[in-house]
């Protein structure tokens, strides 16, 4: 069978004028050599002679074999069959109505695996259309300035950070559940920058507990040079980011316990969360503090919508990153991602325009679109 | 030193991130032979990240104890646990349970890990009342349909719900199957995306962040 | 403080007790009210009562303790159907945590419906890895688990008999606290290696699910407390999750009672206010 890794054979023949229920079809194989009477051959599968189309099988239009009325079978490794790659096996085909069977001409094949999947070229041709519009944007945004909407929860995280400053109280701030590398955590880090920055301007203590060793240095780096840009580097404490554990419920336990001693006045929880997050906002809305949060897991979501003041929603949180960093990588990708998402809408409303047509129409050429969108395997 | 540090790791990610990217639109026996041998590295190189967690988690509490910081008896009592369980765990060569006997290691887990795990999950019914009480008010046109979307769910996922309001059922499954489902494949295309976006720039050494330090 | 604004910042510790009374004392007091089955809970049973016997049954217990109320019942009800209908059962865990427990809950069920390890089911136990051990066992499950949770060479064993990779498992079902889950299952299991995929969940994860329950990517889906109910309605033993089910009852309608109790005193303030706000003017 083409676009496989060998163990296979497809057999195809046209329809016939006689193909009903009552008549069957049966698939004969032999791994003999030389074998020439098919009547000898082993029974691999059989059926009615009106099943086992082309059209029923998900081949996309740039691989299919043949017509769509034309049958298709596929024998495959496994359940008394055993097909090894290269060794040449004599197929033929049993017409059988009644008591008569009729037998074709005996055809000789060899399976073998193949290198490419070309059933797959459509996904692999999207995936690096997608992945040359982020470049395409990245380049763009390195060469001129490109609009973002200001995201309204970066004027709650201003207006956190001078509440704390009010209150003489410190700022928490966490990272989520994830290493540096989920884009949650990076944009998490980034929006560190920006808190860092303002709590080393107006002198207010951070706090950041960290469940990963990773993304607690890379977290002191950006520290450490906000309260540099902010031009206050003495008053950098190394210990204002520490790493607790990495289990789950052990760091929410331990970060309760911080806020409920430190009572800090402002809580930021940017980054992945699972279970603990309902743990850590309502332990941190007991103690009266404003409380928030920016995250892409969205089964945490209503959790975070609930109990914090303001919410960042899923790419809102990469969104917010790109916006205070202003870097055009993260602009750019941004950008891209915003291209995709639109031709993703377009394609979803052309696809089901042409959908609905053929349904109606009983017509096969929508699919020429439809299938480049297919995920097929 | 700045090449091992920096040029090799970009390299084997941009090798490594093209040949398997390849791999996936690869069917021949090779390619999945690649695959696993792979597959096989990864889980050895998981079993090394747990010792390294571990021994950040002695390191930190360490310090703490050698500098009698606030709270540096919990980092004992830390200690103590850890290394108690490790002998008792490596004595019962890891089995909680042998012929049917609980083993030591199997106490440990049965009568304090489970309860205290068990504990701290259970804490969530509690708070989501709280929450809810405190937060679920109609505030708004929206915060008014989420308060009677809420409201239905959770009836109609009871069977006291059920019982009392026999719509509220079909209701809250037409809400998650339709309304729900929808709404986060919204989210988990643009998600989808964004991770896709990520690891080509990682693949391809724009996106350095997760090799640690700072800016060049 | 008016009464109003008072009950609106009614202490905590109040709405803790009302909730502990209504998980306590249904728990002490059943009264055991009809459940009705939904498709997708059907959508995995159905598919199990469609295997012939002898049929390989993987199932993935992907929980820690802190998920066993909703996915030990699950888990208990799944095997028990499965051993019925004389599957031959392959049971592991990505999950370090759980595998205490996986052992506990399928050597407790085997022992139940008379079972024996080695011929009707296995314990592989847990593997490094996460997704990697998904991958692993989808091109070899020997090299995967070379020996099984009691340190018995998994080639040999007559329950795993034929099965060389997890494209000779019949039906794979994850029941998954979170990440590794039934997601991880989709994408580096069924995806690749083609056998069918059900799920099983905790209660808050379900809703995220359904996109895959919608596509056809996972044939059914268990969620929470309420899905084992249903599982073990439809198997007919009822176990701690019916038993659960009249707790979670009385919890929901005691949360429902206090969001529109707040929101009565809620509105009536505002109107309140409102009407001080125009007689001022």
């Amino acid at each position: 069978m083409p676009s496989d890794g060998g163990g296979s054979l497809t057999v195809i023949w046209p329809p016939a004028p006689y193909d009903s229920k009552e008549v069957r079809y049966q698939i004969l194989l032999s791994d003999k050599n030389g074998a020439s009477d098919p009547s000898t051959f082993k029974v691999v599968a059989e059926f009615p002679a009106n099943t086992h189309y082309i059209r029923e099988s998900k081949w996309p239009w740039w691989t299919r074999p043949d017509a769509p009325e034309t049958h298709q079978v596929t024998i495959k490794n496994g359940k008394g069959v055993e097909l090894k790659d290269g060794k040449t096996y004599h197929v033929a085909l049993a017409v059988v109505s009644g008591d008569v069977r009729t037998f074709t001409t005996v055809v000789q094949a060899a399976s073998e695996p193949n290198w490419i999947n070309w059933n797959q070229i459509n996904n692999l041709f999207l995936a690096l259309l997608f992945g040359g519009i982020v470049f395409y944007a990245i380049s763009v945004a390195k060469k001129r300035e490109i609009f973002l909407r200001r995201i309204p929860g970066l004027d709650a995280v201003d207006e956190a950070i001078g509440r704390s400053t009010e209150l003489g109280k410190p700022i928490l701030y966490l990272t989520g559940a994830h290493d540096m590398s989920d884009p949650s955590t990076i944009a998490a880090a980034v929006i560190l920058g920006r808190v860092a920055k303002r709590a080393a301007a107006y002198e207010t203590d951070l706090l950041v507990p960290h469940r990963d060793p990773i993304t607690m240095a890379v977290c002191q780096e950006i520290t450490k040079q906000a309260y540099l840009e902010a031009g206050k580097p003495d008053l950098f404490k190394e210990d204002a980011n520490f790493f607790i554990t990495t289990d789950q419920f052990s760091y929410t336990a331990a970060v309760d316990g911080i806020m409920l001693r430190k009572k800090p006045a402002a809580n930021f929880f940017m980054g992945a969360y699972f279970a603990e997050s309902l743990l850590l906002t309502e332990t941190g809305a007991s103690t009266g503090a404003i409380q928030i949060a920016g995250t892409d897991s969205d089964h945490q979501l209503p959790f975070f919508v609930t109990t914090c003041d303001y919410t960042l929603i899923g790419e809102e949180l990469y969104a917010a990153s790109a916006y205070l960093s202003r870097e055009p990588i993260q602009v750019g990708t941004l950008r891209g991602q915003d291209i995709g998402k639109a031709l993703i809408l377009g394609v979803l409303t052309v696809g089901t325009l042409l959908a609905t047509a053929g349904a109606v129409l009983d017509a096969q050429w929508p699919q020429l679109f439809l299938d480049v969108f297919k995920d097929v395997k | 030193m700045i090449f091992l540090r920096r040029q090799m790791p970009l390299l084997i990610t941009l090798l490594a991130g093209l040949v398997f990217a390849a791999q996936y639109y690869v069917p021949h026996p090779a390619s999945e032979q690649l695959l696993t041998s792979v597959t096989k590295w990864l889980q050895i190189i998981g079993g090394f990240a747990l010792i390294l967690g571990v021994s950040s988690l002695f390191h930190v509490h360490a310090v703490k104890i050698r500098r009698k910081e606030a709270g540096w008896g919990y980092s004992f009592v830390l200690y103590a646990s850890m290394l108690g369980t490790i002998a008792i765990g490596l004595w019962a060569n890891g089995k909680e349970a042998v012929d049917g006997t609980i083993t030591a290691f199997g106490w440990i887990y049965s009568y304090m890990m489970v309860p205290l795990q068990g504990t701290m999950f259970a804490i969530l019914a509690f708070f989501i009342a709280s929450a809810a009480y405190r937060s679920f008010r109609a505030r708004s046109r929206e915060a008014a349909v989420l308060l009677v979307a809420a409201v239905i769910v959770m009836m109609g996922r009871v069977p006291l719900g059920e019982y009392i309001l026999p719509l509220s059922g079909d209701v809250s499954q037409w809400i998650l199957n339709v309304l729900n489902a929808s709404v986060r494949r919204a989210i988990l295309i643009g998600v989808s995306l964004g991770t896709v976006a990520l690891s080509f720039k990682i693949i391809f050494g724009v996106e350095r962040s997760y090799l640690g330090g700072g800016k060049e | 403080m008016t009464f109003a604004e008072r009950m609106l910042k009614i202490d905590r510790r109040i709405i803790f007790l009302v909730i502990g009374l209504c998980t306590l004392l249904p728990l002490l007091n059943p009264v055991g009210l009809p459940i009705k089955i939904s498709p997708e809970v059907r959508g995995v049973y159905d598919y199990i009562e469609s295997l012939p016997e002898g049929s390989v049954f993987l199932v993935s217990l992907d929980f820690d303790p802190a998920s066993k109320p909703e996915l030990q019942p699950q888990s208990v009800a799944l095997l028990r159907h499965a051993f019925r209908k004389n599957l031959r059962v392959v049971a592991m865990t990505l999950w370090v945590t759980g595998t205490g427990l996986a052992d506990q809950i399928i050597t407790q069920v085997a022992r139940e419906m008379g079972k024996e390890s080695g011929k009707d089911y296995v314990f592989l136990g847990w593997s490094p890895g996460g997704t990697a051990v998904i991958i692993n066992m989808g091109q070899d499950l020997y090299s995967a688990f070379p020996a099984d949770y009691n340190g018995k060479p998994t080639k040999g064993l007559s329950v795993l008999q034929g099965i060389t990779n997890l494209r000779d498992v019949n039906y794979a079902i994850s029941l998954a606290a979170g990440n590794p889950g039934v997601e991880a299952w989709y994408v580096f299991g069924k995806d690749k290696y083609k056998f069918e995929l059900g799920g099983g969940c905790t209660g808050v994860m379900a809703p995220g699910l359904y996109p895959l329950l919608r596509s056809g990517q996972i044939n059914g889906l268990i969620g929470g407390l309420r899905g084992a109910a249903e599982y073990e309605s439809l198997i007919g033993q009822k176990g701690k999750a019916v038993a659960g089910m009249d707790a979670q009852s009385a919890t929901h309608l005691a949360i429902i009672v206090l969001v529109i109790i707040c929101n009565v005193f809620y509105l009536s303030l505002r109107k309140a206010a409102r009407q001080q706000g125009q007689s001022r003017a």
